[in-house]
């Protein structure tokens, strides 16, 4: 069973070293199955994993140490594996989905210059994602977070010679590393405290903390969490991430990386809920979070950017349902959005290839006729998305909603805001489905499309498409709140739901059937104003400026960090530099010639005399010896 | 213990380091030096180890042993700069090697 965990973790790694070391000696479509390979081999020892865990009867997880990783004082951390069921679940989501991804970017990066470097990438972010969810303790997490983190940075940056993909690299990094920080700060009040980062200390420590402590801790961790899901205030880097190559947008939004924040909350759990605000902040921040991102979403022109705000959107779902206990439901939704999402992007990825990387909507329209294939996969996924019956959405988004009843008066807040959200996601997903599929094929479109000798697309880049459709339509029959709910009891001894997020059937009928109606009414108004352009757009100058903004936090943040650091650099510089550091250089150098003229006199080249110097210099030392006794 | 005692020892290691010294000093053929130089090693190996015997401790017979170790390797390097020098025809008198002169 472990040895499926460790096979599943050190898969990808072998890819990426393999793939490196191989450099030009292989050719680039062995680079690309190479990793692909990695990819299904870790998911071979992911699903190993699984059925041993089954089979080991004892559910709370397995710890295999390979060996002492770091050791400092009483301080000890193994490089260590954890093999429980939320672990398991997400090996399995990401290997699966991951590999699925890597299979597609054969196809679709065929013929790029950097394949080689590209696949490389990808294994190394498939596995910092493993290591990230297999980490036995919290440094071992933490190395996998970091190492997240730099991939992404490496994929969204992976076209190096346009100044915006390297832009966008490095926000995401800065972003991240933000998290990081804070995180580690967590980490180092839990070490202060139990001298341990072993998950089962910690979380006992968490126990008789003091409340500020403890608090400090959570926020820590949710700083991290924020950051690498994307959730505001720390959202700004997602849509920028954009930058990369589709297949990358599909793996850091749907297998890896957004997802680890939720990973996170329901793994340290047990911390959150020493500190319940800290927990229902975590709530609310994703409340928020899929509000704002479904409004931004509305006015987005750029497909691929649509889809990322409805991935943050989603992501506030995700920390909605952990944050207040449904860590379950939280879970499920993860597994569900890794499906469709992963399916929108290549869906949207099929268009971009086939449109020779246009990614504007306004000039897709109609490409439904020339691609029915993509488009009925679309439609699965846009209906999965809005969580229409009987698709994979429906079933764990309204779990979520359900679950926020029974906490408090700020539970219906959540509540309200989640079928806001529901709306929103209806209309959004579908503007974007009404835009670009139906109808006449626009010009450009006539002008640019070409399909793959009279495919739509590589069979690399179909087959993977095909199997994901699959798993978005009926995915979600896994779990059906009120009847059967296999994985909220496999995952029950990793991260029970709390009982107060445990609805009753009524709330979640009454829930399912006003997000199923809210949904539709979302698609209703999408299809009224962009499919046959019944209602006008609105006309709301101010709101839609704001919007096309993105509610100014770029400009804020640049306000408020960029600016003043600039400001205070050309005041230093202005202050300090000029007049000390530039000014007093050569006098220092001159300085320091002199003193040396003076010194070199007694380099004489002369054995002798060096002799003569080492002898007097031990008589002397002989005499001082002598003389202190 | 028989023999004569440890004085004699030293006066000799220190008549050994004083030739050797003096030859170090005032000799200028590169050689002649690194020759001196071991007669000046192993003046100070005979005090060690004559100290060591009185003293009836080890460790300066152990001392000795490491001193002839370097002294071996030393003149590995000092005969290799000499034949090096050699080769090049350069004279072999150090007053003429002051490359180093500051």
């Amino acid at each position: 069973m472990t040895t499926g965990a460790w096979l599943c973790l050190f898969a990808p790694l072998a890819g990426t070293v393999l793939i490196t070391l191989g450099g030009t000696r292989i050719p680039r479509a062995a680079a690309g199955w190479i990793s692909t390979a990695s990819v299904f081999v870790a998911f071979g020892g992911a699903v190993w994993s699984f059925f041993g865990l089954r089979a080991h009867g004892s559910q709370h997880g397995v710890v295999s140490t390979a060996w002492t990783w770091l050791e400092a004082g009483t301080f000890k951390a193994g490089l260590s594996v954890l093999v429980d069921p939320l672990s398991t679940m997400m090996m399995l989501i990401v290997s699966g989905v991951g590999g699925l991804i890597v299979l597609y970017s054969i196809g679709y990066m065929d013929g790029d210059d950097e394949e080689r470097r590209y696949f490389a990438y990808m294994s190394l972010f498939v596995f910092s994602m493993l290591l990230l969810v297999e980490g036995g303790n919290l440094l071992i997490l933490l190395a996998g977070w970091g190492l997240v983190g730099l991939s992404s940075y490496l994929l969204i940056g992976f076209w190096h010679e346009k100044p915006s993909a390297v832009a966008a690299a490095k926000k995401a990094f800065i972003m991240n590393a933000f998290g990081d920080a804070t995180m580690a700060l967590a980490f180092f009040v839990l070490i202060f405290h139990s001298r341990s980062l072993e998950f089962a200390t910690s979380f006992a420590t968490a126990g008789h903390l003091s409340s500020t402590a403890v608090n400090l801790v959570a926020l820590g961790l949710l700083g991290g969490a924020a950051a690498k899901s994307a959730q505001i205030p720390l959202h700004t880097w997602l849509p920028d991430a954009m930058e990369g190559p589709t297949p990358v947008s599909a793996l850091i939004h749907a297998a890896t990386m957004v997802t680890a924040g939720v990973y996170l909350i329901a793994r340290t759990h047990p911390i959150f809920e020493q500190a319940r605000t800290v927990e229902l902040v975590a709530a609310g921040m994703g409340a928020l979070t899929l509000l704002v991102a479904g409004l931004v979403a509305l006015v987005q022109t750029d497909i691929k950017r649509v889809i990322a705000y409805s991935t943050m959107s989603q992501i506030g779902y995700m920390f909605l349902g952990a944050g207040v206990g449904a860590y379950a439901n939280g879970m499920f939704h993860l597994m569900t959005h890794a499906f469709f999402k992963a399916l929108l992007f290549m869906a949207a990825g099929l268009i971009i290839h086939a449109l020779a990387g246009e990614q504007d909507i306004r000039k897709m329209g109609g490409i439904g006729a020339k691609m029915p294939w993509t488009r009925w996969m679309f439609l699965v996924a846009s209906l999965a998305l809005v969580g229409i019956f009987p698709f994979a959405g429906f079933f764990s988004k309204d779990a979520i909603i359900a679950a926020t009843l029974n906490i408090g008066w700020y539970g219906y807040v959540f509540f309200v805001v989640g079928l806001i959200g529901a709306f929103l996601t209806g209309l959004y997903t579908f503007r974007l489905y009404f835009i670009v599929f139906p109808g006449k094929p626009s010009a450009f479109v006539e002008e640019h499309h070409h399909d793959h000798h009279g495919l739509e697309g590589p069979w690399t880049m179909l087959v993977p498409v095909g199997v994901l459709t699959v798993l978005s339509a009926i995915g979600g029959w896994l779990q059906f709140g009120p009847y059967w709910h296999p994985l909220t009891n496999w995952l029950e001894p990793a991260a029970r739901t709390l009982g107060v997020a445990e609805p009753t059937t009524t709330q979640e009928w009454v829930t399912s059937v006003l997000a199923l109606a809210l949904g539709l009414a979302g698609i209703g108004v999408a299809y009224a104003i962009y499919g046959v352009g019944r209602i006008a757009v609105p006309k709301l100058p101010a709101v839609q400026r704001a919007l096309e903004h993105k509610l100014y936090f770029d400009e804020a943040y640049d306000a408020i960090f960029y600016k003043p650091a600039v400001a205070l650099a050309t005041q230093l510089y202005r202050v300090v530099e000029e007049p000390f550091v530039l000014a007093a250089g050569p006098d220092f150098g001159e300085a320091t010639l002199d003193a040396a003229g003076v010194v070199r006199k007694l380099q004489t080249g002369m054995l002798r005399t060096y002799v003569f110097f080492l002898g007097t210099g031990m008589a002397i030392v002989a005499v001082v010896f002598l003389v202190v006794r | 213990m028989l023999g004569p005692g440890v004085v004699w020892y030293v006066g000799i290691s220190a008549f050994l380091f004083g030739i050797g010294a003096l030859g170090v000093l005032i000799r200028r053929n590169p050689l002649i030096v690194l020759l001196s130089l071991e007669i000046m090693l192993n003046g100070a190996n005979l005090a060690l180890i004559a100290f060591s015997r009185a003293a009836g401790n080890g460790a300066g017979q152990i001392f000795a042993l490491a001193v002839m170790a370097v002294a071996a390797s030393e003149v590995c390097v000092g005969l290799g700069l000499v034949v090096a020098l050699h080769r090049r025809r350069l004279a072999l008198d150090v007053d003429e090697l002051s490359e180093l002169r500051g």
